[in-house]
């Protein structure tokens, strides 16, 4: 993604990731088959918010990876494309919010809001390492 | 920042992967910094002296 293939903290973290995914599948059809049944009290918010905590998990590993890559430069690049994202999906979502409340568009759900954040990364880093060819 | 780490480099004899592998980063990092697009950081300037066997002030210079 960032560096040179033979980079160890790029393994490190494609394997955490790849963890992290499993277990976000397993989570999500535990909950889909958890519901197909009637589930109130505190069971129900836990299995409802189960699928959440490997997305969560992933700014984790984001955050090891940052510690274990030794590039500054590429540590600096992901560092920018984060902020241009976080700022991006702030702006996003909260304009949409407004948008919401005013006038008729579309809901936007929340646990979107994550895979839009890592899109922006997606679509900033290779933006930002144009800057420094 | 400017620098002379294309200089250097040519007259090691090393592409900029040489240099990347030496000093452990990426190639985009070395053309990144040669360009002077990105000022590297203390330690890396200083890895950068060591392996070049020359102080950092004539690898670098704070002309614009």
């Amino acid at each position: 993604m960032l560096c040179t293939p033979k980079n160890p903290a790029i393994h490190r973290y494609t394997y955490r990731l790849l963890v992290a995914m499993s277990f976000y599948i397993a989570f999500i059809v535990v909950a889909v088959y958890a519901f197909r049944e009637h589930i109130t009290g505190p069971l129900a918010y836990l299995l409802a918010a189960l699928p959440a905590l490997p997305i969560v998990a992933m700014l984790a590993i984001i955050g090891l990876y940052l510690a274990e890559e030794k590039d500054e430069f590429q540590r600096n690049v992901l560092v920018q494309s984060i902020l241009w994202a976080v700022g991006a999906t702030l702006s996003f979502t909260t304009i949409w919010g407004f948008l919401e409340l005013f006038v008729a568009v579309p809901h936007f759900d929340l646990y979107l809001v994550f895979p839009l954040f890592w899109g922006l990364v997606g679509v900033a880093s290779p933006l930002l390492k144009r800057r420094y060819r | 920042m400017k620098n002379q780490l294309r200089v250097l480099r040519a007259q090691m004899g090393w592409s900029q992967a040489d240099l990347a592998d030496r000093l452990e980063v990426s190639r985009q990092s070395i053309n990144a910094i040669e360009t002077g697009k990105y000022d590297p950081s203390l330690p890396l300037a200083f890895k950068l002296a060591r392996l070049f066997e020359t102080p950092i002030e004539q690898i670098f210079s704070d002309e614009e």
